[in-house]
C-alpha cells in the first residue's frame, strides 16, 4: 500500500526549511515512537537490574527450591511447576476451541444464531480475565469440586481454559476464512466428501495460523494471574510426600502469583525474588512466542507457501 | 461393499428381531443398573465425607426416576443389555454385527451419558448440564432410525422393529445410491466429524452461557440477600468484610486508573501509529513493528512490579516526593504502558486502511505531510481509531494484576480523589477480596458482593465492546 512512491511537496519545503508545523510533528511522532522504545526497554533493563543479585548468586537454587519465609532459600519450583501444569491443562482443551472454529466457519450456515455465537465469542474475548476467576470459583471450585478437589491446579486450569478459548476460536476461525475457497471447490470437484475436504486441504492449510493462535493462547495462559489469584493459588504451600494425583487436587501456585506475591510484601529485600521470577516468566514466554515463530515459518516452509 | 452380509460367522444368516419382551426386560434392568449405580455413588460419598442429602423424594430425584424409567421403555438403546441376553440386535451400520470391543465402547458412552450427566448435574447443581442433556434429547428425536447419541459415538444401529435401519439390513445388494450411502464408510465418517465438531462447538457455546448466567445469578443473590440494604453501598470507603460497600470509591479508583492510562497510552499510541502507518519505510516499520508489540506480550504482573520498583522510586517520588510505596498514579501509568500496543495496533490498521487516492489527492493539492496525515487520513481513519480507544478503555478497566499490585489498599479502600494516594479499582477489590483465605467460605454477603462487581464489570465491558462495533460498523467508510 506505501509502496508507492509519492512525491510531496512537502519534501521540497523542507528542504527550505519553512514546514515548521510538520517539523513538530514529526518531533512528537518520534518522541511517542521513543517513549514506547524505552518502555519495553526499561521494564526489561528494571527486571535484571533488580534480579541481578539473586540470578548470579544462585539461579539453580532459585529455580529449584519451594516457597519459604527464608529469603536466601525461598524459590519458584512450585511456581514453575503449577505453571506448566496450567499450560498443559489448556493444551488439552485446545481441540475444543479449534472444533469449534472448524464448525462455525466450515459447518455453520449464515444464520441469527451463528451470528449470534460470533458477536458473543468475540465480545467474550474482552471481558476481563478476573472475571473468568469468579467463574472459576463458582463453578470449577464450588460445583465440581469432587472432581478438581477444590481451589486446585486443576480448577486453576480450566478456569484458564475457558479464559483462552475465546481467543483460541477467533484465531483459528480467521486462519480458516483466509484458506482460498478455489481449494475446497477442487476437492469437492474431486468426490470428496466434507470432512475429507476439511482434514485433507482447509486444516492444513490453515495449520500456520492455527498454531500462532495456540502458542499465543498458551503464552496469555502462562502469564494470567487475575482468575488464579481468585481461584486460590497461594504464595506458600508446604510440599509433603503426596503423589502426584494428590498433587493435583492439592494447594497450588504459578509464576505470575508468585511474582505478584513476592511484590506485595512490604519488605523491600523481597522485591529481588519478584523481578527474578519475573525473568523467568519473560523468558519462558518469549521462547514460547519463538516456539510460535519457527513453527509458522517451517510449517509455511512444508506447505510451499 | 456391495453385498453387505448379515452375519459374517458360519451360524444362520438370520437375524431376529427384538420382541416386545427384550423392551420389557430393559425397563426393569435399567432402572435396576440405575439403583445400584446410585447407592454405590451414596455408599462412596458417605464413606468421604459423611452424610449427604441421600437419595429421599426430592422433586429432582423425582424426575429423574421418572426420566430413566422412560428413557428405558422408549429408547431403542436400553435394549442393549435386554439385547445380550436375546442375541445382537446391535449391528454396525453396514449391517455387519458389532464387535465386542464396540458394544462395551457403546454401553460405556450410553451409561455415562444417561447417568454421568444427571449425575454431573445433581453435584454441580448447573443448569447447563441439564440443557446438554436436553440437546442429547433433540439429538435423539432427529436422528435418523432413531440413533441415539451413543450410536453416534460408537457408529451402531439398533436393530429395532420399528421398521427403521433395520429395514436395511434386509437389503443384500445395492440397488441405488442410497443403499450405498448407508454402506460408505467415507459417508459415515464425514457425518461423525460434523457431530464431533458440533458438539465441540456446543461446548464452547455452553460454556460461554455458563459464564453469563453463573455470575449473574450469584450477583442476584448479592441484592437478595437478608445482610443487604441499599445504605450499605454507601459509606467512608470499601470494607466489604465489614458490610461497607461504597461503590462510589472504587468508581473513583477505576476512573483515576483509567484516565491517567489513556491520558499516557493515547498520545503515545496514536503517535506510534501515525509513525509506522505514514512516516516510516516498510524496512522500518518491519523492525519497529514487532519490538512495539513486544508490549503487548509481557505479562501484566511484571508491569505492577515494574510500577513499584520503577516507576514508584524513579519517576514519580522525584517530582512528588508525598507520593508513598504505593499509589493510583503509579499503577495508573503502569496500566497505561499495558494499553500502548493496543492503541497503537488497532489505530494503525485504521489508518493503513485509508486508500492511497486520498493522500495523493491531498499531495496533489499542496498539502504537505502533516496536513496529509492530520486533516486527511485522521478523519478517515476516525471510526478505527475511536474503536481503539474503547477497547483500550475496556482493557484498562479490565486489568487487575498492576493495580493490585501496585495501587496498594487491600482488604479495603477509604474513598479517596487524591491520585497520589492509595486506592482500589473494580477489579482489584474482587482480586484483594478473592485472594483471602476466607472467601470461598463467605463471611455475610462479602463473597456475593465479589460477584455483584464482576457483573457490573462484565456489563461495562459488553457494552463498551458494543458500541466500538457500533462505531465501526456505522462509521467505517467502505473505500
Amino acid at each position: 500500500m506505501h509502496e508507492r512512491q509519492t512525491v510531496s511537496l512537502d519534501t521540497l519545503r523542507a528542504r527550505r526549511g519553512d514546514d515548521a508545523a510538520g517539523h513538530v510533528f514529526f518531533v512528537l511522532i518520534t518522541a511517542a515512537v521513543g517513549l514506547a522504545f524505552f518502555m519495553v526497554g526499561a521494564v526489561g533493563v528494571d527486571v535484571v537490574v533488580e534480579a541481578w543479585d539473586i540470578l548470579t548468586e544462585r539461579l539453580w537454587d532459585f529455580l529449584g527450591s519451594p516457597s519459604s519465609a527464608d529469603e536466601a532459600r525461598s524459590g519458584v519450583s512450585q511456581g514453575i511447576r503449577g505453571s506448566i501444569l496450567i499450560a498443559a491443562i489448556v493444551i488439552l482443551t485446545f481441540p475444543v476451541g479449534i472444533g469449534a472454529a472448524v464448525y462455525l466457519e466450515e459447518y455453520a450456515d449464515d444464520t441469527w444464531l451463528s451470528r449470534l455465537i460470533q458477536v458473543t465469542v468475540r465480545n467474550l474475548a474482552g471481558v476481563p480475565s478476573i472475571v473468568y476467576g469468579l467463574l472459576g470459583l463458582a463453578v470449577f471450585v464450588k460445583g465440581l469440586d469432587g472432581l478438581t478437589g477444590g481451589r486446585s491446579v486443576i480448577a486453576a486450569g480450566l478456569a484458564v481454559a475457558v479464559l483462552v478459548l475465546p481467543v483460541i476460536i477467533i484465531t483459528a476461525g480467521e486462519a480458516l476464512r483466509a484458506v482460498p475457497t478455489p481449494l475446497r471447490e477442487g476437492a469437492y470437484g474431486l468426490g470428496a466428501t466434507q470432512w475429507e475436504v476439511i482434514r485433507t486441504q482447509v486444516l492444513p492449510a490453515a495449520l500456520p495460523g492455527i498454531l500462532t493462535g495456540t502458542v499465543l493462547g498458551i503464552a496469555r495462559a502462562l502469564g494470567e494471574a487475575a482468575p488464579l489469584l481468585v481461584i486460590g493459588a497461594v504464595g506458600f504451600y508446604t510440599t509433603g510426600n503426596q503423589d502426584f494425583f494428590e498433587q493435583l487436587r492439592g494447594a497450588f501456585t504459578a509464576l505470575p502469583m508468585n511474582i505478584a506475591n513476592y511484590a506485595r510484601l512490604p519488605a523491600e529485600t523481597w522485591r529481588g525474588h519478584a523481578a527474578a521470577a519475573s525473568v523467568v516468566l519473560l523468558i519462558l514466554v518469549f521462547l514460547i512466542n519463538l516456539v510460535a515463530i519457527v513453527v509458522r515459518a517451517r510449517i509455511s516452509k512444508r506447505l510451499g507457501r | 461393499m456391495t453385498t453387505a452380509s448379515v452375519d459374517s460367522s458360519a451360524s444362520t444368516p438370520t437375524v431376529s428381531l427384538p420382541s416386545v419382551n427384550s423392551r420389557a426386560v430393559g425397563a426393569i434392568l435399567e432402572p435396576a443398573i440405575f439403583l445400584v449405580v446410585a447407592a454405590a455413588i451414596a455408599v462412596v460419598e458417605h464413606a468421604v465425607q459423611g452424610p449427604i442429602g441421600g437419595f429421599g423424594p426430592s422433586p429432582f430425584w423425582l424426575a429423574f426416576w421418572v426420566m430413566a424409567m422412560w428413557s428405558a421403555w422408549h429408547w431403542p438403546a436400553a435394549q442393549t443389555l435386554a439385547a445380550s441376553f436375546t442375541g445382537n440386535h446391535i449391528a454396525m451400520l453396514d449391517g455387519r454385527p458389532a464387535a465386542p470391543v464396540t458394544l462395551a465402547a457403546r454401553e460405556l458412552s450410553r451409561v455415562g451419558i444417561l447417568y454421568g450427566l444427571p449425575l454431573l448435574a445433581i453435584e454441580a447443581n448447573i443448569a447447563p448440564v441439564l440443557a446438554l442433556m436436553a440437546l442429547s434429547g433433540l439429538v435423539i428425536a432427529k436422528a435418523p432410525g432413531r440413533r441415539a447419541p451413543w450410536d453416534f459415538l460408537a457408529g451402531t444401529v439398533v436393530i429395532d422393529d420399528f421398521g427403521g435401519p433395520a429395514a436395511a439390513l434386509e437389503r443384500t445388494e445395492v440397488h441405488s445410491a442410497t443403499d450405498l450411502q448407508l454402506d460408505d464408510s467415507r459417508n459415515r465418517k464425514n457425518r461423525r466429524a460434523r457431530a464431533t465438531v458440533l458438539a465441540l462447538g456446543t461446548t464452547s457455546i455452553l460454556v460461554s452461557a455458563l459464564i453469563v448466567w453463573n455470575i449473574f445469578s450469584e450477583a442476584w443473590e448479592f441484592f437478595a440477600a437478608d445482610a443487604f440494604s441499599w445504605s450499605s453501598l454507601q459509606g467512608i470507603g470499601w470494607f466489604p468484610r465489614r458490610g461497607i460497600f461504597d461503590v462510589w470509591t472504587l468508581f473513583i479508583g477505576t476512573l483515576w486508573i483509567t484516565g491517567i492510562a489513556i491520558a499516557l497510552a493515547g498520545p503515545v499510541g496514536l503517535g506510534v501509529a501515525f509513525y509506522l502507518s505514514e512516516y516510516a519505510k516498510p524496512r522500518v516499520r518491519r523492525t519497529v513493528k514487532p519490538i512495539i508489540e513486544t508490549l503487548a506480550s509481557i505479562p501484566s504482573v511484571v508491569l505492577g512490579l515494574f510500577a513499584i520498583s520503577f516507576i514508584t522510586p524513579q519517576v514519580l517520588q522525584p517530582i512528588d516526593d508525598s507520593i508513598g510505596f504505593a499509589s493510583l498514579l503509579a499503577a495508573g501509568l503502569g496500566v497505561g504502558i499495558l494499553t500502548v500496543p493496543i492503541i497503537a495496533s488497532i489505530s494503525e490498521d485504521a489508518m493503513r486502511a485509508v486508500p492511497m487516492e486520498l493522500r495523493e489527492a491531498s499531495y496533489g493539492l499542496g498539502g504537505r505531510r502533516v496536513t496529509t496525515s492530520l486533516r486527511v487520513v485522521f478523519p478517515a481513519a476516525l471510526s478505527g481509531i475511536s474503536a481503539a480507544f474503547i477497547v483500550g478503555i475496556s482493557r484498562a478497566i479490565g486489568e487487575t494484576m498492576v493495580v493490585y499490585i501496585a495501587a496498594g489498599g487491600s482488604g479495603g479502600a477509604v474513598l479517596e480523589y487524591d491520585a497520589r494516594n492509595e486506592g482500589q479499582t473494580f477489579t482489584a477489590a474482587m482480586a484483594s477480596l478473592g485472594a483471602g483465605t476466607d472467601s470461598v467460605a463467605g463471611v455475610g454477603i462479602a463473597f456475593q458482593s465479589l460477584y455483584a462487581l464482576g457483573a457490573l464489570l462484565f456489563v461495562i465491558t459488553l457494552l463498551l465492546n458494543v458500541v466500538s462495533d457500533a462505531i465501526v460498523r456505522r462509521f467505517r467508510q467502505v473505500y
